[in-house]
C-alpha cells in the first residue's frame, strides 16, 4: 500500500512537472529555465557535498546528541 | 507643477531606501536555496554534520531576512506617500502584483521560516526539508511579484490608458506576468542572489579554514557553495545577456546610454570597452573601442542597427509633437468625457501620450499646445538618461560578474582537488570577496533604474509628474530619518552576523579545534583530516 502511495505521489509530481513544462515552455521560457536551472544548481551543490563524503570514504555519523 | 527639488528629493529617498533594502535581499534569495541543498544532503545521507551546517546557515539567513523585510515594508508605503500621482495612475496594474506578493509569497515565506527554525524537533526530516524548500520558493516568489511590477515600469505591457477614468487599466494579466522583460529580470535577479549567497558562504568557510576552525563544516560548505556559485554565475551572465537583449528592444534609450553610443553607426557597430562620456558635449571625451563587437553582442545579429543618442532624441521630438494633441484632447475629456471629437483625437494620438506629457514642464503655463520647437527640443533631450552613470554602472556590474566567475572556477578546481586549504592566498582572498556581489547587485539596480529615466513608466509617465506635492522640509527630514534608521539596521545586521560567525556552528565535537594540519600535501592531508574529524 505504501509503495503504491509513493508511486502515485511521484506520478503526480511527474505529471505536474510535465504540465508546467508545457505551459511555461510556451509562454514563460525564462521562468521555466529558472525552475530547471535552480533545480540543477541545488542538486549539483548537494551532489558536491555527498560526493565529498562518499569519495573520501569518511565514516558514517549518527544524529548529534541533544537534538 | 510639483517643485523640482521635491521630485529630486523623492527620487533620492526612493533610491536610498531601495539601495539599503537591496543590501539584504540577494542574500535571502540565494541562501534559502543553499540551505535547501545542504538539507537535501542531510536527508539523503543522514550525516549529522549537514544538519549542523543547515542550522548554522539558517541562523544567518534569518537575521538577514528579518532586516530585509523591515527595510522593504517602508518602501511599499513610499509609493503612496511620495509617489501618489504615479500610484493613482498605474495603481490598477501595479497594485495587483504587489498585493499578491504580500498575500501569497510574504505569508508563505514568513510562516514557513518559523517552522524552518523552530521545527527541527517537531517535524520529520523530510517534512523539515519540504518546509525549507517552501521558504526558498516563498522568498523567490516574493521577488518575482515585485520584479513583475518593476518590469511593468520598464516595459509597460498588458495595460492601456482609459481617457474616461484618466488612469491606466489592466488589459491582460498574462501579458503582464509573462512579459519578456519580467521573465529575464526575475531570473537574472534571483540568480544574482544565488551568486551572492555562494560568495558569502565560501568567504566565511574560507575564514574558518584559514583559522583551522569548524573544519568539517567549512570544507563541505565551501565545496557546495563553490559548485552552487560557478553555475549561478554562468547563469547570471547568460541572463544578463538576455536582459540586455530584451531590454534593448523595449528601452532603446537605456541601451544607447549603457553603451555611450552618441551616434547611430552602421551595423556592425563598435563596442566601447572604456569611455568618458560627456552629456553636455554629446560625445565621449575618451574611448577605447573594439570594432564590430557591439551589434552581435546586443542584437545577436550582424546587421541590425542600434539606435544612438542622436536617433533617440530625433525620435523623441517627433513623438512629442505627435503626443501634444493627445494631451490636449485629454484636457477636453476631463471636462466633458462624452466629447466625441476629443475622443477621436485622443485615440489617434494616444500612442505618444507620454511624450506629450514630457513637454508639459517646459511649455508656457504648462499648456502643451503653446509649446515651441525649442521647448520640444529641450524635452527631447531629456529622453536620454545620464550616459556617464549608465555606462559605468553597467560596466561595474559586468566586470564584477566576470571576476566572480573566475573566482568560482578557481574555488571549484581547488576544492575538487582537496587543495583549497593549502592555498593560503585564496583563503585570505575569499572573505574579501564577500562585498563584491553586493556591489554588483547595487550597480545592477542603478543601471536598471537610472536607465529608465526620465520615466517612472517607460514612455507613458514622466518622473517629474509622478511625485507627491510635499514640502522640501518634509522630504529632507524624512530622508535623513530613513538614512539614520537604515544605517542602524545595517549596523545591527553586521554586529549579529559577526557575532554568529565568530561563534560558529554548535559543534557537537565534529568540527571545532580540528587537529593541526598534518605535514601531508593537498588531497592526502585533507582526506586524512576528514577521517580524524568525522
Ligand atoms: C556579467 C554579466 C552581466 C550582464 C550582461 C548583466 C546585465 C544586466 C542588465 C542589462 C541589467 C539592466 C536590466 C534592466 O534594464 O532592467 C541588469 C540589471 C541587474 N543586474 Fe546584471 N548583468 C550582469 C551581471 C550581474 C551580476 C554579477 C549581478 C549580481 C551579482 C547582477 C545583478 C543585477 C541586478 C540586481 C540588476 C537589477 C535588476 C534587474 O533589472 O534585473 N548582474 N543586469
Amino acid at each position: 500500500m505504501k509503495t503504491l502511495l509513493q508511486f502515485l505521489i511521484y506520478m503526480l509530481l511527474a505529471v505536474v512537472a510535465i504540465v508546467m513544462g508545457v505551459i511555461l515552455g510556451d509562454y514563460g521560457s525564462w521562468y521555466f529555465a529558472w525552475f530547471v536551472g535552480t533545480a540543477m544548481i541545488v542538486l549539483v551543490a548537494a551532489a558536491g557535498g555527498a560526493w565529498m563524503d562518499a569519495h573520501d570514504g569518511t565514516v558514517d555519523e549518527s544524529e548529534p546528541a541533544g537534538h | 507643477m510639483i517643485d523640482s527639488t521635491v521630485v529630486e528629493l523623492s527620487r533620492w529617498q526612493f533610491a536610498v531606501t531601495a539601495l539599503y533594502h537591496y543590501l539584504f535581499v540577494p542574500l535571502t534569495l540565494g541562501l534559502s536555496f543553499f540551505i535547501a541543498a545542504v538539507e537535501t544532503v542531510y536527508v539523503t545521507t543522514g550525516k549529522a554534520i549537514y544538519r549542523e551546517m543547515a542550522e548554522f546557515w539558517a541562523k544567518l539567513f534569518v537575521v538577514n531576512m528579518a532586516l530585509g523585510i523591515a527595510t522593504g515594508l517602508t518602501m511599499e508605503f513610499e509609493f503612496g506617500t511620495n509617489w501618489s500621482f504615479y500610484s493613482g495612475f498605474v495603481g490598477d496594474i501595479f497594485g495587483a502584483p504587489l498585493a499578491i506578493e504580500g498575500l501569497m509569497a510574504f505569508f508563505m515565506e514568513s510562516t514557513f521560516v518559523g517552522l524552518m527554525i523552530f521545527g527541527w524537533k517537531r517535524l520529520s526530516k523530510v517534512q523539515h526539508l519540504l518546509v525549507t524548500y517552501l521558504v526558498a520558493f516563498g522568498t523567490n516568489l516574493s521577488a518575482l511579484w515585485i520584479l513583475i511590477a518593476n518590469s511593468f515600469m520598464q516595459d509597460p505591457v498588458g495595460a492601456k490608458f482609459n481617457p474616461v477614468t484618466m488612469r491606466m487599466e489592466l488589459d491582460s494579466f498574462s501579458s503582464l506576468i509573462f512579459s519578456h522583460d519580467a521573465q529575464a529580470k526575475f531570473v537574472h535577479t534571483s540568480i544574482a542572489g544565488y551568486v551572492t549567497a555562494a560568495i558569502f558562504v565560501t568567504g566565511i568557510s574560507a575564514y574558518y579554514m584559514y583559522r583551522n576552525r569548524h573544519m568539517a563544516m567549512a570544507r563541505r560548505s565551501f565545496r557546495m557553495a563553490a559548485l552552487f556559485g560557478v553555475l549561478a554565475t554562468a547563469g547570471v551572465i547568460t541572463l544578463g545577456d538576455a536582459l540586455g537583449f530584451v531590454g534593448g528592444q523595449a528601452q532603446p534609450s537605456k541601451l544607447a546610454a549603457m553603451e555611450a553610443m552618441w551616434q547611430t553607426e552602421p551595423a556592425p557597430a563598435a563596442f566601447n570597452v572604456i569611455a568618458w562620456p560627456s552629456q553636455d558635449q554629446k560625445r565621449n571625451l575618451f574611448e577605447v573601442q573594439v570594432p564590430y563587437v557591439l551589434t552581435p553582442l546586443l542584437t545577436h545579429t550582424m546587421t541590425q542597427e542600434i539606435p544612438g543618442v542622436d536617433w533617440i532624441e530625433a525620435d523623441a521630438a517627433k513623438r512629442i509633437a505627435n503626443g501634444i494633441p493627445a494631451v490636449a484632447a485629454l484636457k477636453v475629456l476631463s471636462k466633458d468625457p462624452t466629447n466625441v471629437d476629443a475622443l477621436a483625437q485622443f485615440n489617434s494620438h494616444q500612442k505618444d501620450l507620454g511624450y506629450g506629457f514630457l513637454v508639459k514642464r517646459y511649455a508656457p503655463d504648462q499648456d502643451v499646445e503653446k509649446a515651441t520647437p525649442a521647448d520640444i527640443q529641450k524635452a527631447a533631450n531629456d529622453a536620454v538618461p545620464n550616459v556617464f552613470a549608465m555606462f559605468w554602472s553597467f560596466r561595474v556590474m559586468v566586470g564584477l560578474g566576470l571576476a566572480m566567475l573566475a573566482y568560482f572556477v578557481l574555488a571549484v578546481i581547488f576544492s575538487v582537488r582537496n587543495d583549497v586549504e593549502n592555498r593560503k592566498w585564496f583563503l585570505r582572498l575569499a572573505p574579501w570577496m564577500i562585498p563584491i556581489p553586493f556591489i554588483a547587485n547595487e550597480f545592477g539596480w542603478l543601471t536598471a533604474e537610472i536607465g529608465r529615466q526620465p520615466w517612472t513608466v517607460y514612455g507613458l509617465l514622466p518622473t517629474w509628474m509622478s511625485a507627491s506635492s510635499h514640502s522640501v522640509g518634509y522630504m529632507v527630514f524624512s530622508l535623513i530619518g530613513f538614512v539614520t534608521l537604515y544605517t542602524v539596521f545595517i549596523v545591527i545586521e553586521m554586529t549579529l552576523m559577526v557575532k554568529f560567525i565568530r561563534k560558529g556552528p554548535s559543534s557537537h565535537g565534529h568540527g571545532d579545534h580540528a587537529p593541526p594540519r598534518p605535514a601531508l600535501g593537498g588531497r592526502a592531508a585533507a582526506v586524512a583530516m576528514m577521517r580524524k574529524e568525522d
